[in-house]
């Protein structure tokens, strides 16, 4: 197939974890050539890709894609702080902004963001399944949580008063594996675990390598829409302490919301407490209806499969 | 003892218990005597793996309907004290380790079969529940529970349950739509939903029944649960007709009940608002023994209750879009209200007494 043929994909945060996995499946399609953008340059070097250090909110990004002709973008540039800062909402909620508007401006046919569950927020009043049309009601807590609502907000704009930019919103639970640094993952790396006494929400979660299957596949296939991406099994939160093999340390539940609000940012809590409290009190576990019947992806590791491998793998580490 | 002197004592006592029965035949035989024993073991009997039957229960069930109490009886019961308390620990110890399976909405089996005996205790002892209708509800595919909700804490819900499980032939699992308030509080939130419970929301009680489960809902909330002592069997508004839409749009009967018994098991003489807000209670009863006793307060009556399941209402026959009109929505909620009501009325009118 000639150069000319080839669809060109943008992706952005490519030196980051998700980013440089996605660029490097994409590199593997002969029918794709795979544009690598970010701030920083990549440790390692993906083969086959070109890379462009730039920032999303660079002016520059706009006249690269008129020039190269992007056909596709995925967005998986996001900086996950648990704090609110402003640093991490200019570069999260303006770059995502910023792109959305070079997008729509430079005839881009496609945008994939990778999106979080988080965005309904857990609230007594979930029902314990959440359809893509719930609202959003994320909590504001936390830096990362906030953010990603914004990006939400602003994507729904976009699709409806951009209705030839085809896009696709993928939203994922709690992200485990063995090689990620997320919430989840941060909340279960010491041998004690912060929990809240008397709850034990159900949760969903996904293995690291269905985020990138699901992201790739969005990007091969067009499937436009709003989709939650999951393991198929949803756990109680105290089942998957237990298989990671962690022991649970109990807080008063009001005693935890009271101590957060007294530490103001760049505390240590919440550190330790990566996921807000809300999402270890209530339930915020996605319906998979549409991923299966409209997304047509299916995981293929299991959420409890997924929390042994993590067990097995960290106790391994140290 | 010798084996005659056995047999003689216990035809004795046999005897003795059916004087007692002919003399008042509407009482139990008392917990003691051999033929409860026998009950108590059949019902045990079925609980337990196939290989345990053979080795101990078999045996003993024999002795115990030859009405001998020798070796092979004791060896019996010996089995099966150890081999519950190897269960008991193998049940925390794998619950400990993560080692269990819920399902999507996270009913625990273990955990419910774990803590029926409590809840069997109340059902026939405390409260010595009986049913009628429970020919109405059906073995298999989906259907809407509609009850009346009274006496302040939500034992009926577990009452309800309790009575499909063990009495009705396919001893089917209800799942139980409980009120918003509850996922909120701490140890309560988690056991209700390990014992099947979700939170009451439409979307909840429409995916339920679109699984073909057997669902029940109290359409009064909170405002049938506080009712004080003198609104007693008079039923609340019908929340907003929610259970109603949900059984449109899956097709599912209602099946209206009542529960007679609960509402006097505490007396709640008034409502107070201002302990209401300051503890966060949608609502705070004033009782003769609660708050004053503390949690003494919360020792229910041992009063007589009867669960009356009526004639299944259909509703697939409206079509499915029926959910989304708001008139046949309220007619149909009115007329599943006056059917419980009407029920409610009719048993209260047989009853002889409330304790009895």
């Amino acid at each position: 197939m000639g150069e000319l043929q080839r669809r060109i994909v943008l992706v952005t945060g490519a030196s980051g974890i998700w980013g440089r996995r996605v660029a490097a499946r994409l590199v593997t399609y002969s029918a794709y050539h795979v544009i690598g953008l970010d701030e920083q340059r990549p440790t390692e070097a993906v083969v086959g890709l070109e890379f462009v250090q730039a920032s999303v909110r660079d002016p520059m990004v706009a006249d690269l894609m008129k020039a190269r002709g992007v056909d596709t973008v995925c967005h998986l540039a996001f900086l996950e702080s648990e704090q609110p800062q402003e640093s991490a909402f200019e570069a999260n909620v303006m770059g995502a902004s910023r792109l959305l508007c070079a997008c729509s401006d430079t005839g881009v046919r496609k945008v994939v963001v990778k999106s979080s569950m988080d965005v309904y927020g857990a609230c007594a009043t979930n029902p314990a399944f959440l359809g893509e049309d719930h609202p959003l009601q994320g909590n504001r807590r936390y830096g990362y949580v906030r953010d990603m609502v914004e990006i939400e907000t602003l994507c729904s704009g976009f699709r409806q008063h951009v209705p030839g930019l085809m896009m696709s919103i993928l939203r994922f639970p709690s992200i485990i594996g063995p090689t990620v640094d997320t919430p989840m993952t941060r909340l279960l790396s010491e041998t004690w675990m912060p929990t809240l006494l008397g709850f034990d929400p159900m949760m969903q979660l996904i293995h690291e390598e269905d985020v990138v299957g699901a992201l790739v596949h969005a990007v091969l296939n067009d499937v436009p829409g709003v989709f939650n991406a999951a393991a198929k099994d949803v756990l109680p939160l105290n089942k998957i302490r237990a298989l990671a093999g962690k022991r649970p340390v109990s807080l008063l539940h009001p005693l935890a919301y009271w101590a957060l609000r007294l530490s103001g940012a760049g505390s240590r809590l919440t550190r330790r407490l990566p996921i807000d409290p809300d999402y270890l009190r209530f339930t915020c576990v996605g319906d998979l209806a549409r991923m299966s019947r409209e997304l047509g992806f299916e995981p293929r590791h299991s959420a409890e499969a997924a929390v042994r491998e993590f067990a097995e793998r960290t106790v391994r580490r140290t | 003892m010798g084996d005659a002197e056995s047999q003689e004592l216990i035809a004795e006592l046999e005897r003795l218990t059916k004087q007692a029965q002919a003399a008042a035949p509407d009482s139990d035989p008392p917990l003691s005597s051999v033929q409860r024993l026998r009950a108590c073991l059949e019902e045990l009997i079925a609980r337990y793996p196939e290989e345990m039957r053979s080795t101990a229960l078999e045996p003993m069930r024999e002795a115990l309907s030859a009405g001998r109490l020798d070796a092979d009886l004791l060896k019996g019961v010996w089995y099966l004290a150890t081999y519950t308390l190897d269960h008991g620990v193998d049940l925390v110890r794998r619950h400990y380790s993560g080692e269990y399976q819920t399902d999507a909405w996270g009913l625990h089996r273990e955990f419910l079969n774990a803590v029926r005996p409590f809840f069997a205790f109340l059902y026939k002892v405390y409260w010595r529940v009986e049913t009628a209708g429970l020919e109405n509800v059906p073995s298999e595919g989906r259907a809407l529970l509609v009850a009346n909700h009274s006496g302040q804490l939500p034992w009926d819900g577990t009452m309800l349950t309790l009575a499909v499980l063990s009495e009705h032939p396919a001893q089917r699992l209800a799942r139980v739509l409980y009120s918003g308030m509850f996922p909120g509080v701490p140890f309560i939130s988690s056991w209700l939903v390990r014992m099947g419970g979700t939170l009451a929301a439409v979307e909840n009680c429409t995916r339920l029944l679109e699984q073909d489960e057997l669902v029940v809902v109290f359409p009064e909330g909170y405002k049938g649960i506080g009712k004080t002592f003198r609104h007693r069997y008079v039923l609340a508004r019908f929340g907003r007709g929610g259970f109603v839409r949900a059984a449109l749009s899956s097709g599912a009967p209602i099946i209206p009940v009542a529960v007679v018994g609960a509402e006097e098991t505490y007396i709640s003489l008034h409502k107070s608002s201002t302990l209401a807000a300051i503890t966060g209670m949608p609502y705070f009863p004033i009782t003769p023994t609660f708050p004053w006793l503390g949690v003494l307060g919360f020792v229910p009556l041992p009063t007589k209750w009867t669960i009356d399941f009526g004639k299944p209402i259909p509703t697939a026959g409206y079509g499915r879009d029926a959910a989304d009109n708001p008139a046949l929505v309220l007619q149909l909620t009115d007329e599943v209200r006056s059917v419980v009501q009407d029920m409610l009325d009719d048993r209260l009118a047989r009853r002889r007494s409330v304790f009895r």
